[in-house]
């Protein structure tokens, strides 16, 4: 049951199971899939399906109940915590709240992307190499806030701030990306605006994305695939195109209508 | 809710780790609501008992009684009290732990359901029996349950209509009454407007002050607050390492939180004891030579206590987004603590530890009437040799002294805030 498959997907995830509260909430039922590398997977499902779960599962932000994950042919439900953070650096992540420090200016916190390669020592006193800065600078122009470098992030707009947030991920030269609902705190416009970053990076760094996202015309404009959860378990995987209005009213329930974002 | 077949484990529950962890922590937690409600009633309803005791006794029988019936009568009471409040009614203990007594499904219990659950509550609850199964023995065999309450469509009762507002109404007047009758005697009252004419030389003293002597209180006044700058500033490098140790979202886990629990149980005893209590306590350890080392030593105690406290609320209440962003890189638990939690808790602590120096300077003066040195010291001497015009001069410059502290401090804290 347990043999990889003949293809090596890059993303293994085998009856995946998280229990909460002392064995009363059930975020994720037996959930199983592979993701193959390049691919950009979206998640969908109405909040609280466990697409959060799910997602911090992986990089084991979340430590699963139950169930294997491999990624690109290790298990990283196996890892000790220290093994685990080496395998951390190659995963990147950007979250709905953007997780900034607002104290802090967009530069500082691009930097932190680094962290992961930086000896103990160095990174507590703060000294990161010359290569580091300018690549921080790098990424930050990538995203357009050249100019914002040394702005604190309190000052930046929400567009901008998930900007910086996917400049730190793109520090780490991630081979996943890991977006837990990047786009719901903006407005449609902005949220175009970051998910062509995550196109692009898909697309031109050939890094896998797996992106959780609340609206299906954003998950069918930028997803090669699409899963989707209900009450924790999986009740769609196949192409964008395979969702139509049945299936749709299953994932979130009758009374549902889709909405767009243009 | 149900497993689904099979999925959770081929094994029972009970017979994994993780099972019996499970089973344990939901029966701790169901009798901890109960109790956490119970204790609230009880010593609610007997706090009122106790109260209206005294004030009964008091103004009716001119003696002093805290129970009027004997202390056995008073426990049964006050069990009983709480047992028939919490299974007829909203008690005070389920509205401010925001939970109600109600059938699992549909809205309300009828009369004999609540009696049925009283008599239950009696044979499973007193004697905690009922906590060993789960759900409850007691939840089982009465259908009903302490579930969070439900604020449904229609409107709640104004709080003059609840039993717990009631209770509260009635609390304040009785304390209100049992306060004044203690504390306020017409004679005492008397004597406060008839002698006022007695102090008129102290009175007179002070705003005549004695400026021979401004040099050495303003020498004192100088050691008044190096005893609070060097109080504080000592007070800081114990309390910050110790404040991490104090937080409780940061100290989870079998080790982590006995060490909590211990730490805030020291620290509020610590501080319950007031910084003139302490410099009594180290002008007799370190000899009363050098006094204002005791003084010192005496904020320094009550500080690291006070400051702990405030810095560990600040911490549990940072924003965990950062830290798991910072995790998610790859980075080790300092570099966490390093990029993630310290620059959100850098400005505040500076903040608080301003506000700290500022209670320490008049905590200073204070420490110094019981002989802990500094300008308090030299207060207290004149006004036992009654010196009153140079106490005068004194009081009006530690007046000046702390008005100044309070509004550097105030505009400081305002740059961190």
């Amino acid at each position: 049951m347990v043999c990889l498959p003949m293809a090596n997907p890059y993303l293994v995830v085998e009856h995946l199971t998280k229990v909460y509260e002392r064995g009363q909430v059930l975020a994720l039922r037996d959930l199983s899939f592979t993701v193959d590398k390049g691919e950009f997977l979206v998640v969908i499902g109405l909040s609280g399906s466990g697409k959060s779960t799910l997602l911090r599962c992986i990089n084991r932000l979340i430590e699963p109940t139950k169930g294997k994950i491999w990624l690109d042919g290790g298990e990283v439900t196996r890892l000790s915590q220290a093994r685990m953070r080496r395998v951390r650096r190659k995963i990147g992540m950007i979250f709905q709240q953007f997780n900034l420090v607002d104290r802090s200016t967009a530069i500082a916190n691009v930097l932190t992307g680094r962290l992961g390669y930086l000896p103990g020592w160095r990174a507590l006193l703060g000294w990161f190499p010359e290569e580091d800065r300018e690549k921080a600078l790098a990424s930050l122009e990538r995203v357009g806030l050249r100019d914002k470098a040394y702005v604190r992030v309190d000052q930046l707009s929400g567009g901008q701030r998930q900007r910086v947030g996917i400049a730190r991920a793109l520090m780490q030269e991630p081979e996943l990306l890991l977006a837990d609902e990047p786009v719901s705190a903006l407005d449609p416009a902005t949220s175009h605006s970051i998910m062509q970053y995550l196109e692009q990076m898909n697309k031109e760094d050939g890094v896998t994305v797996i992106a959780s996202l609340h609206f299906l015309s954003l998950a069918r404009r930028y997803g090669t695939r699409i899963i989707a959860l209900k009450d924790g378990q999986l009740v769609f995987d196949g192409s964008p195109q395979a969702i139509d209005n049945v299936k749709f009213k299953e994932i979130y329930g009758e009374d549902a209508e889709e909405v767009e974002v243009r | 809710m149900g497993y689904p077949e099979g999925y959770l484990s081929e094994r029972p529950p009970w017979t994994t780790l993780a099972g019996i962890r499970n089973a344990l922590g939901r029966r701790a937690h169901a009798a901890g609501r109960y109790f956490a409600v119970f204790l609230l009633d009880a010593g609610g309803l007997g706090i009122l008992w106790i109260l209206v005791s005294y004030a009964y006794a008091w103004y009716v029988l001119h003696a002093t009684a805290y129970m009027l019936v004997p202390w056995w009568l008073f426990a049964v009471g006050v069990v009983e009290g709480a047992a028939l409040w919490g299974s007829f009614g909203l008690s005070l203990g389920q509205r401010l732990l925001g939970r109600e007594l109600g059938p699992a499904e549909g809205r309300e219990a009828s009369a004999r359901v609540r009696v049925r659950y009283f008599l239950l509550w009696h044979a499973f609850v007193l004697p905690g029996i009922g906590f060993l199964f789960d759900p409850p023995l007691h939840e089982r065999l009465s259908g009903l349950r302490l579930r969070p309450r439900r604020i449904e469509g229609t409107a709640p009762a104004p709080w003059y209509r609840t039993s717990s507002g009631l209770f509260v109404a009635a609390l304040l007047v009785v304390t209100c009454a049992a306060a004044v009758g203690v504390t306020i005697s017409w004679p005492a009252l008397a004597r406060l407007f008839r002698q006022a004419g007695e102090t008129a030389d102290f009175w007179r003293a002070l705003v005549s002050p004695d400026t021979s002597i401004l040099l050495d209180a303003g020498r004192d006044m100088i050691v008044t607050i190096f005893m609070a700058v060097l109080a504080t500033l000592f007070a800081v490098v114990v309390a910050v390492p110790l404040s991490f140790l104090a937080a409780r979202n940061l100290m989870t886990g079998p080790v982590g939180r006995p060490v909590y629990t211990i730490l805030r149980g020291a620290m509020s005893i610590i501080r319950s004891i007031e910084p003139i209590i302490w410099a009594i306590i180290f002008l007799v350890w370190v000899t009363a030579l050098r006094s204002a080392f005791a003084g010192v030593l005496a904020l320094w105690v009550h500080s690291i206590a006070d400051l702990v406290k405030l810095y560990a609320e600040r911490l549990e209440a940072i924003d965990q987004g950062p830290i798991e962003a910072i995790t998610a890189t790859g980075a080790g638990r300092l570099s966490v603590l390093r990029y993630a939690i310290i620059p959100q808790i850098v400005n505040p602590y500076i903040s608080f530890t301003l506000y700290r120096w500022d209670i320490n300077i008049r905590m200073a003066t204070v420490v110094g009437l019981v002989g802990g040195g500094g300008i308090g010291q030299r207060l207290i001497n004149y006004i036992w040799g009654v010196q009153y015009r140079q106490a005068g001069t004194v009081m009006i410059l530690i007046v000046i002294l702390v008005w100044a502290i309070d509004y550097l401090s105030a505009r400081l804290r305002e740059k961190f805030a």
